[in-house]
């Protein structure tokens, strides 16, 4: 590692470091949710970013280089596009394939799961995903035993193994070559969400919540040691930076106060606390508006969590989880693709002068940034933030 | 607020799904005609988006009671004689061409329907062209456009461009959580909202 770089990896870790901490760094942070605007700042379409993994992990050095930020979320790309071809997985649209090349990637929702697999998935649940779920969601495994079924097998989990090789060498990059830190270094989701997003999809989540509670209770069990499992499992034993959870159906109006506190809550609890138990911390990834439910996240311990703000009222969130949490977010995506750029430089402004005093608070955009983002107004915010954000 | 007195009303816009079919078999066999049968069952949809409205309803609710409304619909469409008698109107719905995402387009056309309406969902990733088509094929004096990402609000406007441009005398609904009075004036919409239970009220002013 050059030593400038390192020294530049340093500051920007002690910066972020500090402010999770709730302690009051040199300047605040600013760490942004950067995913499909890296790969048309770098040049690339968003076909080239989601199949070739090379230009995926390119477009975040050009990123790097013209961008003074002090924690990144990785290759705009999650996936891999050639490996889900490889199994043929149904449940995700990629651009070259079934979207035009330059459109965001999207996720087909679909009751995978059905009522009548909650006994087989309570009962063994890695045996059901395997025998029923995958060939279910994939066409290349859609005949278990086939030749095709086992070679797609082969093929996924190779793919995974380079993919994660690939990713493992960036990170080393980044660091040593940029000063690049993560924003993250593990990845988990709420029970609730794994089973009403992946599992059984809205209306299959939302009728079983009246229809056969207590399977759905008794699944949530089962999810909850492994949610912490994956969570450890993807934190490859790192401990500094927070875990990522992005949070979905637990945010407002979803379900009334009663499911929430019955069926949302109770488990993730469990799984931020074992995290925090293990001494690691949770990127609290609140999308939507959170804003009833904030009384009930403070009983979470002490600098357990960054509570991400997307539409959550900001001032709520403050008075209610601050001087216990590190706050971040949350400069509205709209603003960030339709607004200019001094707007967006008045709205970091305020954001420094209302939250961030006392320290404990990064600067990040309200949701995750996509292509629409315009390049005068990402500069906005950290520049606006280098300026006004100094303690 | 409607005030419901009809027994079916009341179980629908109690989620009482179980009371809901007895009943609807029950007032079948003693002969009431479907279309009031389906008229009490919209009085106690309608109730229940005013509740959604005012925040005493969630989305669990509203989605179980559409679920409702369709079991019970299932037994009753087959035998409205004629199909389409006793509709409000046609309406046609679809996410913008880009854009895959339909939760929140299901959950308004589930209430137009459950308060009346003929509704023709196009479905997802819908190129302007097929709403003009569809517009005009049904005399549909709405259109109603969802958008969920914000990198499909370019697409969402140049949906809403076209039929304009097309000289249709429909009106243009666009919906989705990002939607704002801004965007409806840059896109050049007649209506807009980021809440589902909007869409039966302005339909109400469309078609009043």
């Amino acid at each position: 590692m050059a030593d400038d770089k390192l020294k530049l990896y340093e500051e920007r870790k002690k910066r972020f470091l500090a402010a999770m901490n709730l302690e009051k760094p040199d300047k605040v942070p600013v760490r942004l949710s950067l995913s499909e605007f890296v790969a048309k700042h770098a040049g690339y379409t968003l076909q080239e970013i989601y199949y070739d993994l090379e230009k995926n992990i390119d477009s975040i050095n050009k990123l790097l280089t013209d961008f003074d930020l002090d924690a990144i979320t990785g290759a705009p790309s999650l996936w891999w596009a050639g490996l889900h071809d490889a199994v043929g997985a149904k449940y995700l649209k990629f651009a070259g394939r079934e979207l035009d090349p330059n459109t965001q990637f999207q996720y087909h929702e679909e009751a995978y799961m059905l009522p009548e697999d909650y006994d087989a998935f309570i009962e063994n649940p890695t045996e059901w995903i395997l025998n029923t779920f995958l060939p279910r969601l994939h066409e290349e495994l859609s005949e278990p035993g086939s030749y095709r079924a086992n070679l797609s097998l082969i093929k996924g989990a190779a793919g995974m193994a380079m993919q994660q090789g690939m990713n493992k060498k960036a990170w080393a990059t980044w660091a040593a070559e940029y000063g690049g830190v993560p924003a993250f270094t593990a990845m988990s989701k709420a029970p609730f969400d794994t089973l009403a997003d992946t599992l059984r999809g809205l209306t299959g989540i939302m009728l079983d919540l009246y229809q056969r509670p207590e399977k759905v209770k008794a699944a949530l069990e089962v999810l909850i040691p492994h949610n912490i499992f994956y969570g450890m499992a993807t934190s490859g034993g790192e401990m500094e930076f927070p875990l990522f959870m992005p949070l979905h159906r637990g945010s407002f109006p979803f379900l009334n106060p009663k499911q929430w506190a019955e069926f949302y809550w109770p488990s993730l609890k469990q799984v931020i606390e074992a995290f925090w138990s293990k001494g690691k911390r949770t990127l609290f990834f609140a999308e939507g508006n959170w804003t009833p439910y904030l009384e009930s996240i403070a009983e979470l311990p002490e600098k357990s969590i960054v509570f991400h703000v997307d539409m959550t009222d900001m001032a709520q969130a403050k008075k209610i989880l601050g001087g216990r949490f590190c706050l971040s977010g949350n400069v509205p995506n709209m603003m960030l693709a339709y607004g200019k750029p001094e707007e967006v430089r008045d709205y970091v402004k305020r954001l420094i002068d209302e939250y961030a005093g006392d320290g404990g608070f990064i600067i990040d955009a309200a949701a995750v940034i996509q292509g629409d983002a315009r390049e005068e107004n990402i500069r906005a915010i950290i520049e606006t933030a280098r300026e006004y954000g100094v303690y | 607020m409607v005030n419901l007195t009809d027994e079916l009303s009341i179980a629908i816009a109690e989620l009482d799904g179980d009371k809901v079919m007895a009943l609807v078999k029950e007032r079948l066999q003693a002969g009431v005609k479907p279309l009031e049968i389906v008229k009490k069952l919209q009085d106690g949809m309608t109730r229940v988006g005013e509740l959604f409205e005012t925040g005493e309803f969630f989305l669990s609710e509203l989605i179980n009671c559409g679920e409702i409304m369709k079991g019970a619909m299932a037994e009753l469409e087959p035998i409205l004689a004629g199909g389409g008698q006793g509709y409000r109107g046609n309406i046609v719905i679809g996410t913008v061409k880009g854009d895959i995402h339909d939760l929140g387009k299901n959950i308004v056309v589930m209430l137009l329907k459950g308060t009346g309406y003929n509704v023709i969902d196009l479905g997802v990733d819908v190129a302007p062209e097929r709403f003009i088509e569809a517009v005009k094929e049904n005399n549909a004096p709405l259109l109603a456009l969802s958008v969920l990402l914000t990198s499909c609000l370019d697409s969402m406007k140049e949906a809403v461009t076209k039929v304009k441009e097309s000289g249709l005398d429909v009106k243009v609904l666009i919906g989705g959580p990002i939607i704002d009075d801004n965007f409806r004036e840059y896109c050049g919409a007649d209506f807009s909202s980021n809440i589902a239970s909007e869409g039966v009220k302005i339909a109400e002013k469309v078609f009043a």
